[in-house]
């Protein structure tokens, strides 16, 4: 670690107070804004959030090491946290903080990308459902009964270990599309009431088509559950990834992902726990900011819950 | 309330039929068969054809699925490829470990979670309830074999207060015979239930807290205060009762999550349940195995929200009211 990696660091820290700054000051001029700042960890969640966010986008200047460069086989295999090396090194002599920072891209990556193809499959299958009804709501509802009872880990095990090298996209896209059932239940709920308003009545009487009132006048007000079922997503396909590499079926190896670093970490945990410490406890930290925040926004975006 | 229920059940085992005819498909299309030569064995090519002709595998898909409908139809799910043996015997065999896991989880799950939710809804916005608050957010963010591996570190390696995995003493104990052996099963139960427990009892706690902060709203709470009662039985004897209508569907949404995680947990801990069978079937492309597991998964979870239904239309008497049901 030299005086500009820590600097970097600093600075990392630095941008992320800012940020949580700016959210606290932007969030207090309205009251869902209000609402959202009561929850007194949504703010911290924002800080750790915009922390992990500025790291992995400046990872090759927080990371003093070449993630997958093994530094000395010989010498430096499984070295305890040091100055030199902050979290240690595993046990292809790779500093772990280096992989810990650029997992961080992997894995906020992984996890925004499957959940926005979550999230807009299930908007749009929830749309689809609550605003046409009759037959085509009892199909795709149907659909989503089936979607809920298969284990999720269950047909992703499946799909990766049955196809072998699965590219890491289509992984990505499988882990998205198996998450969309419990949103589209959500949207299609407030669809229904929705489609019954006057406003939406008002839109059909001066002519819209289905496809313009949906997108432009039903969608926009039930964007509560949607941002709300993101927020939590995200966090929920970080934890699935996790789980996948661990049974060394998620990211290949050398690619760091938090899960994968876990997973060749996990054979010397007696003798280097800090290979599968560190990524757990990153894990474990970003999941809770996204529930704090997902917590937050729940509160200030449905104004008839009180916030408790 | 019958018709519902015959209807609810259709629903249910259409559901585990729907799933069983997507995991069949999905595993024959994939690439790959389970009988082949392979970089560490040559296999006769005789060997094989005559391999799939006896598995069936040389069939057309269509009738394959046919047969095997109707096989399942009659409670036979097949034979296993990698085991030599039914499917039927090594679930059977699996099962009773899953049970004993998941099910004590499930105990400590909602018994501290439930105890804790309480306490912090009694002390709401109060230091303890804020700090118990974030401690469980804390372990609802964790991911569950990370919380194994940390606590077989700590407990089983460090302080060798319990063992580094297993379900019981091969040597003294190869099954449950007598009292000393059902200590050790516990003995080694402790660690993986814990792992799968404290997870879930976080989440259960926030429900808890969250409902019954909810209920305390009413205005049927505020007549009891209003009578002069003391908060603690405003809370823990009105409030309760109907703060505890949520958490019935959360003990529904507990099966999917116990067998998610049991996958993992099962692995940590080397504990010969369902999990593993499933990891190991699928890897080996056992075929009617895989099969077999997500019929019991599925329909596990399929069983758990029908019963959290059922549970729910007994307790609440607005919902069995309207007859139908939801």
């Amino acid at each position: 670690m030299t005086v500009w990696t820590w600097l970097a660091l600093a600075s990392a820290v630095a941008v992320a107070l800012v940020a949580a700054a700016e959210v606290r000051r932007r969030a207090a001029t309205r009251a869902a804004g209000r609402r959202f700042l009561r929850h007194p960890t949504a703010t911290a969640g924002v800080f750790i959030l915009a922390f992990f966010v500025t790291t992995a986008l400046a990872a090759p200047l927080v990371a003093p090491y070449d993630p997958a460069g093994q530094l000395d086989p010989v010498h430096l295999q499984n070295q305890p946290p040091s100055t030199r090396f902050p979290l240690g090194t595993d046990v292809y002599s790779r500093d772990v903080w280096s992989r810990l920072v650029y997992g961080a891209r992997l894995s906020l990556g992984i996890g925004t990308i499957a959940m926005l193809v979550a999230v807009t499959v299930g908007a749009g299958v929830g749309a689809a459902a609550g605003y046409f009804r009759r037959g085509i709501d009892a199909v795709l509802m149907r659909s989503v009964d089936v979607g809920l009872a298969m284990p999720r880990m269950f047909v992703l095990l499946m799909a990766v270990a049955l196809w072998e090298r699965l590219p890491l996209a289509v992984l990505v896209l499988l882990i998205g599309l198996t998450g969309w059932f419990g949103t589209s239940r959500l949207v299609r709920a407030d669809v229904l009431s929705l489609r019954e308003r006057e406003f939406v009545a008002a839109a059909r009487a001066v002519g819209a088509g289905p496809t313009r009132v949906i997108f432009r006048h039903v969608l926009p007000n039930a964007a509560a559950p949607i941002i709300v079922s993101a927020a939590f997503g995200i966090g929920n396909v970080i934890l699935l990834e996790a789980g996948l590499s661990y049974l060394g079926l998620g990211v290949p190896s050398p690619l760091p992902s938090w899960g994968s670093i876990i997973y060749d970490g996990q054979p010397y945990i007696a003798t280097a726990p800090w290979t599968s410490g560190f990524p757990g406890l990153a894990i474990a930290l970003v999941v809770l900011a996204l529930n704090a925040v997902g917590d937050g926004l729940r509160d200030a975006l449905d104004p008839r819950k009180e916030a408790t | 309330m019958t018709a519902w229920l015959v209807r609810r059940l259709a629903a249910a085992i259409a559901i585990v039929f729907a799933v069983v005819t997507i995991t069949f498909v999905l595993i024959h299309l994939a690439p790959g068969t389970p009988f082949a030569a392979d970089d560490q064995r040559q296999v006769d090519p005789e060997v094989i054809a005559r391999l799939r002709r006896q598995f069936g595998l040389d069939q057309p898909l269509p009738v394959q699925y046919v047969l095997y409908l109707r096989n399942l139809l009659h409670g036979e799910l097949g034979q296993s490829f990698s085991q030599h043996r039914p499917v039927a015997a090594a679930i059977a065999d699996a099962i009773p470990p899953t049970l004993t896991l998941a099910g004590t989880a499930l105990v400590i799950d909602f018994a501290l979670g439930l105890a804790l939710g309480l306490y912090q809804a009694v002390r709401a916005r109060r230091f303890g309830d804020i700090a118990l608050g974030n401690v469980a957010l804390f372990f609802n963010s964790m991911p569950t074999f990370w919380l194994g591996l940390i606590l077989l570190l700590v407990f089983g390696q460090w302080l060798h207060v319990f063992p580094v995995g297993g379900m019981r003493d091969p040597v003294l104990c190869p099954s449950v015979t007598s009292a000393r052996c059902l200590g050790d099963l516990l003995w080694h139960l402790t660690l993986p239930a814990l792992t799968l427990g404290l997870v879930g009892a976080a989440a259960t706690a926030r429900y808890q807290r969250a409902a019954m902060l909810e209920v305390a709203g009413q205005d049927y709470v505020r007549t009891a205060r209003a009578k002069g009662l003391r908060e603690r039985r405003v809370l823990l004897v009105h409030a309760l009762r109907n703060a505890l209508l949520p958490i019935i569907t959360l003990f529904g949404l507990a099966f999917p999550f116990l067998l998610t995680g049991a996958v993992l947990v099962e692995r940590v801990f080397a504990w010969p349940g369902m999990g593993r069978l499933s990891v190991t079937a699928i890897f080996q492309r056992d075929y009617p195995l895989v099969t077999g597991a997500a019929l019991v998964a599925s329909g596990v979870v399929v069983l758990g929200s029908l019963v959290a239904d059922v549970l729910y239309a007994v307790a609440d008497p607005r919902i069995r009211g309207r007859g139908a049901g939801p």
